[in-house]
């Protein structure tokens, strides 16, 4: 038995005495003030107690912590987080505090809205980004970022020189860079000195009329960082920008724009995996919806595939042009949305030819009475954690896998996962995520995972919500009251 | 390095010699306690405890545990006396099972907290409500016999532990589940009436661990219609996809899932619809060893079913009747009162069978005095009936009838049994009369949960949470305390919210009813208050210790 150990050592808190072992006290990792007081006061501490002045009954909960490697259901209720993560953080045992205060694997069938963040000002969010850091988003709204830690504490805000910052991308973990459709260039902001550190202007000497092109979607890769400009006479492109000199590398699929096949991206992904950036435009018409995807091969430039919809006859789904799309990379495929039948489609990254989607089926009767899905207008969609994300007018859903046995599961993951997505496809289930009320806030305008948490964000709506799934059941007691 | 055992000189003096040996000294975490060698055993022979009371692995000399010890001095007592004391309720629910599973004493906690003797019909309360994810409102809902609960709702089921305060969620493949039987607090079998097969999951990792069919003639899907179980077999009654044919498959519980026999076969032949309507729902009648299985079928000329008693060993129906007049609406059958009880459909009023004399031309017995007739149709249309102990539960609408048997002992009739009488109670205060339909209802442990018709959340009904010291006559209530909180904890109340529960709490106190307000108050609701807190309520507040 782990617990039962002759390692003993004595601590006086504050005045209050414990009793622990040393590999407790060790379990905060090497550097931890803890397990550097034990090594220096081993051997004699047992008959005099080591002092340590600050305050007992924190320190009894993060003992409990480090004993069982779970933060007791009581303490949250004594104490703030934040007070538990200040004295985590002087006892070097924040790590161990993060790991028991992070919320379950997240699951979309069972989801809760846990809290909503707001912005003190400007809170209607333009764009946010929780890619990076394990829970912790920054929001861009207005002219402003401000940044909320793995804790969802707010810990700080930075004004940046744009009036309206439209897409932002954390690319390190100090570093945002800011696009706005008003202003022009891509610009490094720096949270921890507070300043910008860098910006990037698409120039070409060739032609005059490249010019001052706002930017209009980011994303990075481990090395590079990839934005989407457009000129006011719509000629767009992707800039490749190394990330440790902030210059530009290369261009990337420069294409004149005035034409639905050739907009600027206004979504673009980096795979790691094949190392190919996926970019996705959609607009809007009269005639419905118009738009691409395309994958660049960013070292050569070139196009490794696209589509352009609505598109020729081949395919299946004509007048069913895509509303948004995403990249699901470990699952590598494509997830899109239809714009009118408000369907979701799935197509193999390494399978993909003139028509790859295969339309996932929903056999569930209450969604056919609902009437639900019937509009994908204004859907967007997101891939996280191997489920499916669809935000729409009435409700935010979840396509995710149904478990087989056991063996099957073994069997697949073994060996060479045999893919067949139209048998698959009924092995997707659809639910909601949410509540009815919860979709008459607003219309989902953006969402995005980070961490084990779902950011949502709504038009017009002040805040953005977090997600998260609890294996606590929030009992509510009616009784008496 | 310390020495670890027999430094420490405690004051035995004044026990006699002999009991020395039994007695036990801890260190928890820095704190002595001392306790018998028997105290300790009373956990279970594998547990950390007892083998720490083992003299055989430390002869002597105190034994160390690095733990918390304000949490074990709380088990201790529990180990002593079989109750939590008062002073459980400074501690979370969730805290406790968690520590009582490191010392092995889940099983103790379990029965002291959510024993099935508790459960007291009498004295049920609607006192908690647990939200589910999503839109689906639950569509079945199954027990464990300590109180765990498994909701199935859409294509999902949920699954909460017998302290109701952890959850869990699975996809299934069904787009919706019929029925739902729990085997054991993670695994279920489960049934749709539109997907072949039963399947019995594992609602932990939430994989298929086997899928049951019955090869029908027609070589059609195998819907499930109804689950039921005895302690050796699982009942499972099956309807062909093409809805010809029908039977109830008996499979066996304690090897693999075996299909052991089958009974009750049924084929329609022409237009004789009445022949094969499958049983849609199976009860074990463990004192008879009997099942019943009972299934309606609404047509032109009403509604029309059959309930049968079958003997399982011989495939023999032992009791059979039609129902044609009046059927029923839902039926249960009561070991412990030894009668089947229906609702009519037309009537709405409770019928019960005595098991004893079944056989007359009309067994069934109005409970409510027979005004039969004099209502309209179909009063009775989608109420439940259940039995759990010595009461029978009926719902009606959104309110809960509770039928019980009072012994009066008198009157004899000339078949030498006494003649039954029946009262029935509206269960739960005035402002839980109403609401929305009850859909379905489920014992286990010391409760009764209840869903509702578009509700996505399932009500608990509790009779005492927490059973303390009976003797200085106050009800402390954990539950109660720990679910406020949890509230607190988990919503945005506003100031004006804050203060009427407050106020509330304060009455109670007053009253008497919660002892626990008086003490916590403060520490409860000062949170609140206290602009410094963080913005979902918790701040500093007094963190009590209970040094014993």
């Amino acid at each position: 038995m782990e617990a039962i150990q002759d390692d003993r050592i004595k601590l006086n808190v504050g005045g209050k005495f414990f009793e622990t072992t040393i590999s407790t006290i060790q379990a905060g990792g090497p550097d931890s003030l803890l397990s550097a007081l034990s090594t220096r006061a081993s051997g004699s501490c047992y008959d005099d107690p080591l002092f340590i002045d600050r305050d007992p009954e924190i320190f009894s909960v993060l003992l409990s912590l480090l004993r069982s490697n779970r933060l007791p259901a009581s303490a949250t209720r004594f104490f703030s987080k934040q007070e538990l993560v200040d004295e985590a953080l002087y006892y070097g045992v924040e790590s161990h505090l993060r790991k028991a205060m992070t919320p379950p694997p997240f699951l979309g069938i069972d989801a809760s809205l846990v809290s909503s963040i707001h912005p003190a000002a400007d809170g209607i969010p333009s764009s946010f980004t929780a890619s990076v850091g394990e829970g912790s988003v920054w929001i861009a709204h207005g002219g402003q970022i401000s940044s909320y830690d793995w804790n969802l504490t707010h810990s700080d805000t930075l004004r940046t020189h744009l009036e309206d910052i439209t897409s932002i991308r954390r690319v390190w973990s100090e570093v945002a860079a800011v696009g706005s459709h008003t202003a022009p260039g891509l610009h490094f902001y720096d949270f921890f000195r507070a300043c910008r550190v860098g910006s990037v202007q698409w120039t070409d000497p060739t032609d005059p009329r490249i010019y001052k092109a706002p930017v209009s979607a980011i994303t990075d890769s481990p090395t590079s960082v990839f934005a989407s400009f457009e000129c006011k006479h719509k000629e767009n492109c992707v800039l490749s920008i190394d990330k440790s000199t902030l210059q530009v590398v290369s261009e990337i699929g420069r294409q004149a724009g005035g034409a639905a096949k050739t907009m600027v991206p206004g979504k673009l992904t980096w795979l790691q995996d094949p190392g190919v950036l996926v970019g996705s435009a959609v607009s809007s018409g009269a005639f419905g919806f118009a738009g691409y995807i395309r994958l660049w091969d960013p070292r050569s430039g070139e196009v490794v595939w696209e589509t352009v919809e609505p598109g020729s006859g081949r395919s299946s789904r004509f007048g069913d042009a895509l509303a948004d799309v995403d990249v699901d990379e470990e699952e590598s495929a494509l997830f899109k949305v239809c714009s009118k039948s408000g369907d979701v489609g799935v197509a193999d990254l390494r399978g993909l030819g003139d028509d790859p989607w295969v339309y996932l089926e929903d056999k569930n009767p209450s969604w056919m009475n609902s009437g639900a899905g019937a509009r994908g207008g204004s859907s967007v969609i997101h891939c996280y954690r191997k489920q499916v994300f669809v935000g729409r007018e009435d409700g935010l859903e979840v396509w995710s896998h149904v478990k087989e046995a056991e063996e099957e599961v073994e069997e697949k993951e073994g060996g060479e996962r045999k893919r067949n997505w139209v048998s698959e496809g009924g092995m997707y289930g659809r639910n909601y995520v949410d509540k009815v009320e919860d979709a008459k806030k607003g219309i989902i305008k953006k969402i995005e995972g980070g961490g084990e948490r779902l950011f949502v964000s709504r038009e017009g709506v002040e805040g953005i919500e977090v997600w998260e799934t609890s294996h606590s059941s929030a009992a509510i007691s009616i009784l008496d009251l | 390095m310390p020495p670890l055992t027999g430094e420490l000189h405690l004051s035995y003096g004044f026990l006699p010699k002999k009991s020395e040996s039994s007695i036990v000294t801890l260190d928890i975490g820095g704190q002595l306690f001392q306790t018998t060698r028997q105290t300790l055993d009373q956990a279970g022979s594998k547990s950390l405890l007892s083998m720490l009371s083992d003299p055989s692995t430390y002869p002597s000399g105190v034994r160390f545990v690095d733990r918390d010890p304000e949490i074990f001095s709380v088990l201790l007592s529990l180990l002593r006396t079989g109750y939590l004391p008062s002073k459980a309720k400074d501690f979370d629910l969730q805290d406790l099972v968690f520590e009582a599973q490191f010392y092995g004493l889940e099983n103790l906690l379990v029965s002291s907290l959510s024993n099935p003797s508790q459960f007291d019909a009498l004295n049920l309360e609607k006192s908690l409500i647990l939200s589910l994810g999503g839109r689906d409102p639950p569509s079945a809902i199954a027990t464990t016999t300590y109180g765990s609960v498994h909701v199935a709702h859409g294509s999902k089921i949920t699954s909460f532990d017998w302290s109701l305060r952890r959850k869990s969620t699975i996809l299934t493949r069904f787009n919706a589940v019929d029925s739902i039987l729990a085997l054991s607090p993670s695994v279920a079998a489960v049934g749709a009436t539109d997907i072949s097969g039963l399947q019995i999951l594992d609602l932990d990792k939430g994989f298929v661990r086997e899928t049951l069919n019955w090869d029908n003639a027609t070589k059609s899907s195998s819907t499930v219609q109804a689950i039921g179980s005895s302690p050796e077999f699982l009942f499972t009654s099956f309807e062909s996809g093409r809805r010809n044919s029908s039977s109830i498959l008996v499979f066996d519980l304690q090897g693999s899932f075996r299909p052991v026999a089958e009974i009750g076969h049924s084929e329609i032949y022409g237009a004789d619809l009445d022949s094969a309507i499958p049983a849609t729902k199976l009860k074990w009648v463990s004192g008879r060893n009997l099942l019943m299985a009972s299934g309606s079928h609404s047509g032109p000329s009403g509604v029309i079913g059959n309930i049968k008693l079958w003997d399982i060993r011989s495939a023999n129906v032992a009791w059979e009747v039609k129902e044609q007049v009046d059927c029923f609406s839902d039926v249960t059958v009561s070991d412990d009162l030894s009668a089947i009880f229906k609702v009519g459909v037309n009537s709405g009023e409770v019928f019960f069978a005595d098991i004893r004399k079944l056989n007359v031309d009309n067994p069934w017995i109005c409970l409510g005095g027979g005004r039969m007739g004099i209502k309209g149709k179909k009063e009775g249309a989608g109420c439940k009936i259940e039995s759990h102990g010595n009461q029978v539960f009926c719902s009606k609408g959104g309110d809960m009838e509770l039928w019980s048997e009072v012994l009066i002992g008198t009157k004899t009739n000339e078949d030498g049994l006494d003649e039954r009488v029946f009262r029935r109670n509206l269960m739960g205060r005035i402002k839980d009369m109403g609401g929305s339909k009850i859909t379905n209802l489920a014992f286990g442990g010391n409760k009764m949960v209840v869903t509702r018709k578009d509700q996505q959340s399932v009500e608990g009904f509790i009779g005492q949470p927490l059973k303390l010291h009976r003797s200085d006559g106050k009800l402390k209530r954990l539950l109660l305390h720990n679910s406020l909180l949890t509230i607190i904890d988990a919503s945005q109340y506003t100031g004006a919210e804050a203060q009427v529960l407050e106020e509330k709490a304060i009455k109670d106190s007053l009253n008497g009813a919660a002892t626990l307000w008086e003490t916590r108050q403060n520490q409860v609701f000062s949170p609140l208050k206290d602009s410094r807190g963080s913005p979902k309520g918790h701040a500093c507040g007094h963190f009590q210790s209970h040094n014993p």
